[in-house]
């Protein structure tokens, strides 16, 4: 019998939502939430003899006491697969996933799997350390997870031979795998490009991984004359949100004026940011866009000027392809306006 | 969005609470903040020290902007 | 469907008996709609809220199957409009298929 021990968030766990974001870990025996479909999904040959559930902006904000404080939790019941999720497309919860199943895996030596969507900022965080088994992004897609990630971690569990990540349904890890190929390299590659010209499908061999560094740029030299721009993915808009910048999976950004703007206050300003507890950022915004704070430095020269715009967005579970779109748009206007460098926010 | 703004050729720095995930994503220049829900404020102190906290984080960023880096910083002191 | 309505679902269920209890639902697309039914007959298949793992087997329809039962009047003035711009057909259908999967009643 497989003893497994599951993690889940605050959210599964049924505590409640981002105003119990901050719970601290605790055990529960047995099957809570997503675990009783992963309970019926593992069948006879294992058993889920606990649960351990925290909330997601506590692990976050509290990597390394939390993750001690859950190895301890699950140490004491000695399973032999570890579960984390599945996360689909939140990001603390990937993270958190991430982090504990690593842990779990370097301290306790025993298999550990996860599940998250390909934009999940866990799985680049993780994904060369464990299994992570791909979902969709929400969870509507859990039907789907839960047998994915069951019959990865019995095969890990049970130390049979994992498959290739399209065969087994995770995302790649980038181990490079030598084998043995009937035709030779340079045949192979020639058969590529031919097919390539003529305009025929092929696949590679070898796919590039995607760094996409950008080299920092030269620090301001002279900031007592500089002009300073604010930018946010914490979702800070004028009150009512105006433009109806969506609570996560946004499709646009915002453009605000804030000329003669010395403080956001509770009437005027607001977040429309719906990944984390609102409450502190709609009694005073500038918790997440520090205006106030800036106007203080224009006025005792420590910088030249606050940018009349800021510009925002939500974070929340928004694509990767989306805010690099609103970001390189910005950006252009950014460098017209003779913006000589940005502070970005993010919660 | 970090990224973007470097590619045009203006220094940013990132001040955000999960600083693995900014290191992750590619920031070069990242300043830590107090909290999720509250990146630069505090709501458990006196409004005075809360704002004092803010100018303490907006101060640092303002430094990084200062300081030359040949790679992806934390600047945390 | 958010975790209140599945509470107030479930409490209703435990109040009026299940057998007595039908869910009508009002979703303008078919796969909420067909998550929302699920929920209500098979349980939550997110295992998110109150009825994860919890099947009551209610019988549960959508507005746009329950066209004859109303008043036509008043169908016209409530439903009338969206009848015209939505996918009635397919928002039928997969509560419908919901239903006669999992609904004991």
């Amino acid at each position: 019998m497989i003893k497994v021990v599951h993690y889940i968030n605050q959210f599964y766990g049924g505590i409640g939502g981002e105003e119990k974001a901050d719970v601290k870990p605790e055990v529960r025996e047995g099957v809570v939430g997503p675990g009783m479909a992963l309970k019926a999904a593992l069948g006879k040959d294992a058993e889920i003899v606990a649960t351990i559930i925290c909330g997601d902006s506590y692990f976050n904000e509290n990597l390394e006491e939390a993750t001690a404080e859950i190895l301890q939790m699950i140490k004491k019941y000695e399973p032999s697969l570890f579960i984390a999720g599945p996360a689909f497309n939140a990001g603390r919860y990937g993270v958190a996933c991430g982090s504990i199943c690593k842990a779990v895996k370097d301290s306790l030596n025993i298999p550990v799997i996860s599940g998250m969507y390909l934009e999940n900022p866990g799985v680049d965080m993780f994904k060369k350390d464990l299994h992570i088994v791909s979902t969709a992004n929400a969870a509507t897609g859990m039907r789907q997870a839960i047998p994915a990630m069951s019959k990865l971690g019995l095969k890990l569990a049970k130390g049979e031979e994992i498959g290739s990540p399209a065969e087994e349904g995770y995302i790649p890890r980038g181990v490079r795998k030598n084998v043995f190929r009937e035709e030779r390299g340079s045949k192979r590659a020639v058969n590529m490009l031919v097919a390539k010209l003529k305009g025929e499908a092929f696949s590679t061999e070898y796919a590039m991984p995607d760094f996409d560094r950008v080299a920092p740029n030269k620090p301001v030299l002279d900031m007592k004359n500089a002009k300073i721009a604010l930018v946010t993915s914490g979702g800070i808009v004028p009150k009512h949100n105006p433009d109806r910048i969506e609570s996560s999976s946004a499709s646009k950004y915002g453009k605000y004026d804030i000329e003669g703007v010395m403080d956001l206050t509770e009437e005027t300003y607001e977040t429309a940011h719906g990944g984390y507890d609102p409450v502190y950022a709609n009694l005073d915004a500038d918790r997440v866009l520090p205006v106030d704070v800036l106007r203080e430095f224009e006025k005792e020269g420590v910088i030249g000027k606050l940018h009349r715009y800021f510009y925002t967005t939500v974070g929340n579970g928004t694509s990767v392809a989306n805010a690099k779109k609103f970001a390189s748009t910005f950006a252009k206007e950014l460098v017209q306006d003779g913006v000589q460098a940005v502070i970005l926010t993010s919660t | 969005m970090v990224k973007e703004i470097e590619r045009a050729g203006i220094p940013v720095v990132h001040i955000c609470t999960v600083v693995p995930i900014s290191l992750t994503v590619g920031a070069n220049r990242i300043v830590p903040a107090i909290a999720i829900p509250h990146p630069l404020g505090n709501p458990a102190v006196s409004k005075e020290d809360e704002k004092e906290l803010r100018r303490e984080i907006v101060l640092k960023a303002i430094k990084a902007l200062e300081t030359e880096v040949d790679g992806q910083t934390v600047f945390d002191k | 469907m958010d975790l209140e309505n599945q509470k107030r679902v479930l409490e209703l269920s435990e109040k009026f008996g299940k057998e007595n209890v039908v869910v009508v639902l009002g979703a303008s697309e078919a796969e909420t709609a067909g998550l929302a039914a699920e929920t209500v007959a098979a349980g939550d298949p997110t295992y998110a809220g109150p009825l994860a793992g919890v099947s009551l087997g209610l019988a549960v329809y959508h507005i746009f199957e329950l066209k004859e039962e109303v008043d036509a009047d008043v169908y016209d003035e409530q439903c009338g409009m969206m009848e015209m711009v939505l996918d009635v057909d397919a928002i039928g259908a997969e509560v419908k298929t919901i239903r006669d999967q999992y609904s004991k009643f």
